[in-house]
């Protein structure tokens, strides 16, 4: 932000072409190129040869009239006008650098500061003022200087004096007329622009088109153009009559006003630890939930997901490590700043405009008992000033399986069952099963991985309408996502439609609204892949009529068609209708006070209905319906003031607000229908019934305050406080108070680092706080009674049942948290990022504590036990190549956390049946150590039972004998590091982005190994290397194996992911204006290409619930999914 | 004029939105649920004991294999298809504190105990509407259950903790009473109920317990308590109170097909006292297809019918008892020696022990032929005799996911048995004799002496009238015979079981949970 206010132009720059944009060139061939102040180097030697060289070099002084004033790029931010007009400026310098004085004006009044390379600031001057005006104190630090100055708006411009020339004297006095139009970068116009003759009352604004003329104006006069949303230019006539003015749109700028929750800063004032996730990361990618698209790309944010790829899926997201046992892991989501209780699929990507993570207790404490999880600000797209713009982006393309595991075919098939009734000593049968004889005789297979795959498909369409004066500005949206699975009867398609309204009523007042809405749909009856892979190839698929054989290896019947789930009607769709409302005022007697007012509402009612008949082996049917309605209200009182004195600075921001969430949900159960016409859509008819219904509520109240203070734009403190009440914790311990104070240093604006040029942002911040979770049901501090179903004779009867035990302490759970962290820029901003290290400890966890059967119960909740997280991550940015038609950039981040469970019940004791192992992460894994697998002629006595082809195990406490006391922990789910990769190529207007993901060292349990003792009922993965007398595996154990130590052959799961690559053109603006079109872009898009893995299975990073028999199968299971789309981008106007 | 309107307008609604600094906001409302203090009158107190009649039903949910393991490892059965809950009850030397079964038997009781101490307290709080006869009745049916889960829960693990009102904190300082304290606690429990409760013709409903089930519950105390004489004094009141008559002719709904008067008692339909079955004492009920009807994953006939759909040519049938999975395998004593001496003995007909199979799928080459078994797992799992007790089937689930069926809890045969036990354990093998001759009689068998009576004739009597009633398990760690009983009549596990089998593990993760106390391990664990 500082950095780009002080914008020095070199000399070869001819162009009147305005841009920030790095290096484009122009019709015209003029090139204009931007470095940043601390490119000259400020040793005086160096300057003044420089001096001398650009003297001799320099043209004609009609170009270098052009240059000077080509100069005036102002850059400003709300935060920085709102501190300047009383700006009083106090100096006391002696043999000082001229550049050190300005940028000393510069930091007193907030005035931006520009100028141009010529112009020479490396004289010493001696001064001493007090509390003068900027103006006094610009004249007498530039008299006697070769430095003029003006007030430019609230920019300092500096121009070199001029020589005087007796033919420009002669032209300043001529009259032109002139015409121009105004455009904004992707050469759309922009209408409603002012532009004014500076130094006069006279000015003009520009047409729908942009256009503007004004008549008898001094060819050497200079023209202020300027425009809300637009970074205001000043543009020299230089006897031009046609001018085409290019206006940026401040929104890079204002990309670096962070927003921290209950407001927004300057990213260089923020002292906590809060990551932004990369824009390009929200677009163009085709993933129909927000977080899988910023998964692996901020630095301590986790996206896991069970089922990740399967359509619709909703992931989940931890920050730094897990911290709670019992309660949620999840961070508190605000949406627009609203607290958002809705699910992640309803927040429509493509309308969002930026991601902040905020990660350490300063950043989070200021939601107090929400924050201890962390916090995710998503932002979604404002209206901007000007004619209506609509922007369509569509992409569409296959899915594939990433990566399928094969079964066994008919022959390997065949030789195992033939492998397995030899080792278990039985007559030896080809196929087992009486319905395989026909088709193992006729030689026909049937690949049930294929019956039940389809080829996938995902679309978008995204459709959005923006713009307003400066007093409405709206931006509406429509968007249609439709994926087919790659498994039959896998579907999703979502409709969102957005409205965001910002008004300004008068001058002290605004209001505007964002509302949404969202319909999910699920629905349709499913293939089970899990049920596919263990058919036989010589099972049944279809029977006498045609329709799915039921049991395709009948007389087997716990193995069942894999198909027979389409025949199960099933609806599944969710909507949710959001509404947020606020109301700004600014009275003009309290300067630099405001009050908001935020009213959100949200509703969600979602809808399941599904049946089982006939078809499918249900004989009666069964039919199920659930209704859940979710409503949310939100009231936030906001007051904010800030004030500026000398080189202070002062933020205040207090909260007041309540919260209200309802749940309410209904169920309907019947069985017995007369036939299966009517599946669930005549509940009534069946012959038994059962209807069940719940309702929760929980209320929140809650106050905050935060005072930012920095001085001198060097030392930084940021100070939180905030008071929760909720309605879940014991009447006594209802509210909890979450203190948190951050302090930062910009090392950079020190005046020692004045020289260094090569840095020009080096930032430290520490900082250190408690913050809560309340991530609990309520009504956990009441003994509970369920109600029941029992019955008398034949008739049901209504019982009561003790179902819970209340807690009457409960409070909130606490982590308190040290972060220190350092921001930097260096090399000319070649290289900038974050590193970050931090350490938390969670106490007084919320945890379900396991208390004796004897009491009646298995748990109480109680706040007891400590986890411990400590990591580092970083985020770097290099800028390798920075030219003007290639460039390539490179974003590496890096996590590792080291997460620990401190404490459980005081009694220094693990708990092993719920896997909590002290001084170990959470998530572990505890099994037996393997060895190898015994072979004939082995010593059998350490486990007497164990027959050649089972699995060796290592006696760990040496008693000699294998038995539960030889477990061991063998690592943990949670990865030691996790990194992600960006290389973003552009070469004119091509761009090409590679994201690489890596997860490592992660321990799971893989069920590809764990055939579960019914190798001798269903199919086994191909690549299965099963022990045989011949083939002595000491990988695999034998068929016959039974595991009866129920050893869960945990695996390294570490993987590496060529997570995305995306190609896009961007049309050139030659081609785009002879297709009258403002914009328009083409890209193709990849996902999950390609990953390198050790794991054997279908994917390292999908949840391990997909497992053989054992009772643990899942149907829901759903393979990893590739998919390659084509897109579109356009905006029209 | 128009700023003025809009300001005040921004005043009000902020006024509106303090609206949660209202104390009682933060409140919570419990709208769907229920707590103990909604236990105030009649109504809530049915649904209390229908909630408590729940729990005790499921006394066998939990791991396949639970119910198994009660009758296999002992002198009448060994496993059959194995669970990992079973394989240490067949080789005892797996039997450990890590044990699966023994954890869901604690726990069960303690539920048990748990909810009847929420209805006592309730009851007595002297808040209610209840009459005092109502409270009474209440206290006397949850003072049976508790008493019931007392049992059990001595039985096997010998002293238990005692608790005797709702746990309100999370208490982990328990320690074992004494085994004398625990019986102590269910005689006067018992008392109450038997004096409390009505006689089973005057009981709300059929499933309640009556004053007889409480006397016989009573009975098996005493016997434990070693009080022969006050056993056999609880057991004669019972069968000379008129109420109950031993089923001695053919009767309900399959009457008129081939049977015995027996085998019509173990038929779903004429299991209830008011089906016809006069010998019904305590009948657990079930429904099938009703809510609330059924145990969540009641395995009874899974667990006892043999796997025999594994059997290439044989399908499905009702005839054959469903679908059964094999778990339970008789051991070859049940099988060939138990009955031999018995002559015609009603309990050994078809009827009642399915000892012969048939080929079934006419597709089968061997169709109608005998099923002759070779294979090793065949005659453990696939093809055994078994007795037709829980032979269920039902048309709309013919895999057999659950059993539909009533659950005969006490019957006057038993309450012979026992009052031939309290008899025995006097000396008068004369009276024991005569008991027992009163089922050999109605069961067409030899008659028996005085001298034939020793506890290991009444135990034999036991499985030959009470085989898949009672829990064996049980009734051999009551009588202190598991061990000697096993190594004479189960070579499977005749090698392993040791005379610290006769009680089980306390639980591991209840001593490790109750960590400011010491829950003393039985010895041998």
């Amino acid at each position: 932000m500082e950095k780009n206010a002080e914008v020095v132009r070199s000399t070869s720059a001819k162009s009147i072409w305005i841009n920030p944009i790095p290096a484009r060139r122009r019709k015209n061939n003029w090139n204009i190129e931007y470095t940043v102040l601390t490119q000259i180097k400020t040793n005086v030697m160096k300057f003044t040869a420089n001096f001398v060289a650009m003297h001799k070099a320099w043209p004609s002084p009609k170009v270098l009239l052009v240059m000077k004033l080509t100069t005036l790029l102002i850059i400003v931010t709300l935060l920085h006008a709102s501190a300047k007009s009383y700006s009083q400026i106090t100096l006391n310098e002696l043999n000082t650098p001229l550049k050190m004085v300005l940028k000393s004006i510069k930091k007193q009044s907030g005035y931006a500061l520009i100028y141009d390379s010529n112009v020479l600031l490396n004289a010493k001057v001696s001064v001493s003022l007090n509390n003068v005006s900027v103006n006094e104190a610009l004249e007498t630090c530039l008299k006697d200087q070769p430095v003029t100055y003006r007030l430019v708006q609230n920019n300092i411009v500096l121009q070199a004096k001029e020589i005087a020339d007796p033919d420009k004297i002669k032209a300043q006095q001529a009259e032109i007329n002139i015409k121009g139009t105004v455009v904004d970068a992707k050469g759309q116009p922009i209408p409603g622009t002012t532009v004014s003759l500076q130094g006069t009352p006279r000015g003009t604004i520009t047409d729908n088109d942009g256009r503007f003329e004004m008549k008898n104006v001094s060819d050497a006069g200079t023209l202020v153009i300027s425009s809300i949303g637009y970074t205001t230019q000043t543009v020299l006539i230089n006897e031009q009559t046609t001018l085409h003015i290019v206006l940026t749109d401040n929104s890079k700028e204002l990309s670096q006003v962070i927003v921290v929750g209950y407001g927004s800063q300057k990213q260089s004032d923020i002292t906590g630890s809060i990551a932004s996730v990369p824009k390009e990361r929200l677009q163009n990618l085709p993933v129909t939930n927000v977080f899988q698209s910023i998964e692996g790309t901020v630095p301590g944010l986790t996206v896991t997901s069970t089922n990740a790829s399967s359509p619709g899926s909703v992931a989940s997201v931890n920050i730094r490590g897990l911290h709670s046992i019992t309660a949620s892991n999840s961070p508190l989501i605000v949406l627009d700043g609203i607290i958002y209780n809705g699910s992640y699929n309803d927040i429509n990507t493509n309308d969002v405009e930026s991601i902040e993570v905020l990660k350490d207790a300063s950043a989070t404490a200021i939601y107090g008992t929400r924050g201890s999880n962390g916090v995710i600000l998503v932002t979604t797209k404002k209206g901007k000033t000007g004619k209506p713009s609509v922007q369509y982006n569509g992409y569409a393309g296959p899915e594939y399986m990433a990566h399928e595991v094969d079964p066994m075919n008919g022959a390997e098939y065949v030789a195992k069952n033939l492998a397995y009734d030899a080792q278990a000593g039985i007559t030896p049968a080809p196929v087992p099963n009486q319905y395989e004889d026909a088709n193992y005789k006729s030689g026909h297979e049937t690949d049930w991985i294929k019956a039940i795959s389809q080829q996938g498909y995902i679309e978008n369409h995204s459709l959005n309408v923006s713009g307003g004066t400066p007093d409405v500005k709206y931006y509406v949206s429509g968007d249609y996502a439709k994926e087919k699975g790659i498994l039959q009867g896998y579907q999703y398609h979502k409709f969102n439609i957005r409205s965001n309204l910002d008004a300004k009523i008068t001058s002290w007042l605004s209001a505007g609204t964002n509302l949404f809405f969202n319909n999910n749909n699920y629905d349709g009856g499913k293939t089970n892949l899990f049920m596919a892979t263990t058919m036989s190839p010589y099972g049944q698929e279809y029977n006498a009529q045609g329709g799915y054989q039921i049991y395709p290896m009948f007389p087997e019947e716990l193995y069942t068609s894999p198909l027979t789930g389409l025949y199960q009607p099933t609806v599944n769709h969710t909507t949710s209708w959001n509404g947020n409302a606020y109301t700004e005022i600014k009275p003009a007697f309290i300067p630099g006070f405001k009050y908001r007012l935020n009213v959100g509402y949200t509703s969600s009612p979602g809808m399941t209905g599904d049946y089982t008949g006939r078809n499918t082996g249900d004989l009666i049917g069964h039919a199920s319906i659930t209704n859940t309605q979710t409503t949310n209200l939100l009231i936030e009182n906001i007051a904010d003031y800030t004030r500026s004195f000398g080189k202070s600075s002062l933020h205040i921001t207090g909260l007041y607000s309540s919260e209200k969430d309802n749940t309410f949900s209904d169920a309907l159960k019947a069985n017995t229908f007369i036939n299966d016409v009517t599946s669930f859509y005549d509940i009534g008819s069946a012959q038994y019934q059962q209807t069940t219904s719940s309702f929760t509520q929980t209320t929140l109240v809650s106050q905050m305050a935060r005072i930012n203070y920095s001085y001198d734009s060097k030392y930084l403190l940021t100070a939180t406080a905030r008071r929760d009440g909720f309605s879940g914790f014991s009447a006594s311990n209802k509210y909890g108070v979450f203190p948190s104070v951050a302090v930062g240093w910009n090392i950079a604006n020190e005046s020692f680092m004045k020289n260094v040029s090569e840095v020009s942002q080096l930032k430290l911040r520490l900082s250190y706080g408690v913050s809560g979770n309340e991530g609990v049901s309520p009504y956990q501090t009441l003994t509970t009674l369920a109600s029941t179903q029992y019955i008398n004779g034949s008739s049901t009867v209504i019982g009561l049942i003790p179902s819970a035990i209340g807690n009457s302490n409960l409070k909130w759970e606490s982590t308190k948290g040290l972060n220190l962290g350092l921001d930097f820029s260096i090399l000319k901003d070649r290289i900038s990022g974050t590193i970050d290290a931090y350490d938390t400890k969670t106490y007084n966890l919320l945890l379900a504590r396991k208390i004796p059967y004897i009491t009646g119960y298995t748990t109480i909740l109680e706040n007891i036990g400590k986890t411990a997280n400590q990591g580092i991550e970083f985020s770097i940015t290099g800028r390798e190549i920075k030219s003007e038609n290639f460039s390539w950039e490179t974003n590496v981040n890096f996590s590792a956390n080291q997460n620990k469970l401190v404490q459980l019940y005081g009694d220094n004791k693990d708990d092993i049946t719920n896997n909590l192992f002290l001084g170990k992460p959470l998530d572990g894994i505890y099994d037996y150590k393997k060895i190898g697998v015994w072979q004939t002629g082995d010593n059998f006595s350490v486990d007497p039972s164990a027959k050649p082809g089972d699995l060796k195990f290592a006696d760990l406490n040496g008693d000699g004998k294998i038995n539960a006391s030889d477990k061991t922990y063998l690592g943990t789910q949670l990865p030691k590091y996790t990194a992600g990769m960006t290389n973003t190529f552009r070469y004119k207007g091509f761009s090409l982005s590679v994201f690489l993901q890596t997860v490592q060292g992660v321990t799971k349990f893989n069920s590809f190994y764990n055939e579960a003792g019914q190798a001798n009922r269903i199919n086994l993965p191909a690549a299965y290397g099963y022990w045989t007398p011949v083939n002595k595996s000491n990988l695999y154990p034998s068929l016959s194996y039974t595991n009866s130590r129920a050893y869960g052959y945990p695996s390294d799961a570490s993987f590496t992911r060529i997570k995305d690559v995306t190609l896009s053109y961007n049309f050139s603006k030659g081609i785009l204006e002879r297709l009258k079109i403002p914009n328009l872009q083409v890209y193709a898009s990849g996902r999950n290409l390609a990953t390198f893995t050790k794991w054997k299975g279908w994917d390292p990073e999908t949840d391990e619930s997909y497992a053989i028999a054992g009772g643990n199968q899942s149907s829901s299971f759903y393979p990893l999914v590739a998919s390659v789309v084509l897109g579109i981008n356009v905006t029209l106007q | 004029m128009k700023n003025t309107f809009s300001f005040i307008i921004i005043v009000f609604i902020s006024l509106l939105s303090f609206n949660s600094c209202k104390k009682s906001y933060l409140d919570e409302q419990v709208k769907s649920i229920y707590t103990p203090s909604s236990l105030t009158d009649e109504v809530s107190f049915e649904a209390a004991i229908a909630g408590l009649q729940e729990i005790v039903r499921n006394q066998y949910e939990g791991d396949q294999g639970i119910m198994a393991l009660l009758q296999t490892g002992t002198d009448v059965a060994r496993n059959g298809q194995t669970t990992t809950a079973m394989a240490p009850y067949e080789t005892y030397t797996l039997l450990n504190s890590q044990d699966v079964a023994a954890l869901t038997f604690w726990k069960w009781g303690y539920q048990v105990i748990n909810a009847s101490n929420v209805i006592i307290q309730a009851a007595q709080s002297g808040t209610t509407s209840l009459t005092s006869v109502q409270a009474t009745g209440y206290v006397a049916e949850a003072k049976f259950y508790r008493a019931y889960a007392y049992n059990f829960l001595s039985t096997l693990f010998g002293g238990v903790p005692i608790v005797t009102q709702p746990v309100t904190t999370p208490k982990v300082n328990y320690t074992r009473a004494p085994v004398d304290s625990v019986i102590n606690l269910q005689i006067s429990d018992l008392t109450y109920s038997a004096a409390n409760l009505p006689d089973a013709n005057h009981v709300v409903e059929e499933g309640r317990p009556n004053s007889s089930a409480a006397a016989q519950l009573l009975a098996v105390t005493y016997l434990r308590a070693n009080q022969p004489a006050l056993a056999e004094a609880q057991l004669t009141k019972i069968i000379s109170n008129g109420v109950y008559k031993l089923v001695t002719g053919r009767y309900g709904i399959n009457a008129t097909s081939p049977g015995d008067p027996f085998s019509d008692m173990f038929i779903y339909g004429n299991m209830r006292r008011s089906q016809g079955n006069t010998e019904a004492i305590w009948v657990i009920e079930e429904a099938p297809n009703v809510p609330g009807g059924v145990s969540p994953t009641d395995q009874h006939r899974r667990v006892w019918v043999p796997f025999y759909v594994n059997v290439p040519g044989m399908l499905v049938a009702d005839s054959l008892g469903g679908r059964g999975i094999g778990r339970i395998r008789p051991t070859n004593w049940w099988t060939y020696n138990l009955y031999s001496s018995t002559g015609n003995d009603m309990r050994n007909s078809r009827y009642n022990i399915q000892r012969k199979y048939y080929y079934n799928d006419p597709s089968s080459p061997k169709y109608g032929q005998l099923v002759v078994v070779t294979g090793a797992t065949d005659t453990i799992q696939n093809i055994y005799a078994h007795t037709t007790k829980w032979n269920s089937y039902n048309s709309f689930d013919p895999f057999g996911t659950l059993t539909y069926k009533d659950r005969i809890y006490m019957r006057l045969g038993e309450t012979y048995l026992l009052l031939a036990e309290a008899q025995f354990l006097q000396g008068n093998t004369t009276g024991a004799a005569a008991d027992i001759n009163i089922l050999r009689t109605r069961a067409n068998a030899p008659l028996v002496q005085p001298a034939d009576i020793t506890m290991d004739f009444i135990l034999d009597e036991r499985a030959r009238e009470l085989i898949g009633e009672e829990d064996r398990r049980v009734t051999l760690m009551r009588t202190g015979t598991l061990v000697e009983r096993v190594q004479k009549y189960n070579p499977t596990s005749a090698g392993s079981i040791k005379t610290s089998n006769m009680l089980l593990p306390i639980p591991q993760s209840e001593i490790d949970v109750n960590n400011e106390a010491v829950l003393t391990q039985n010895p041998g664990y």
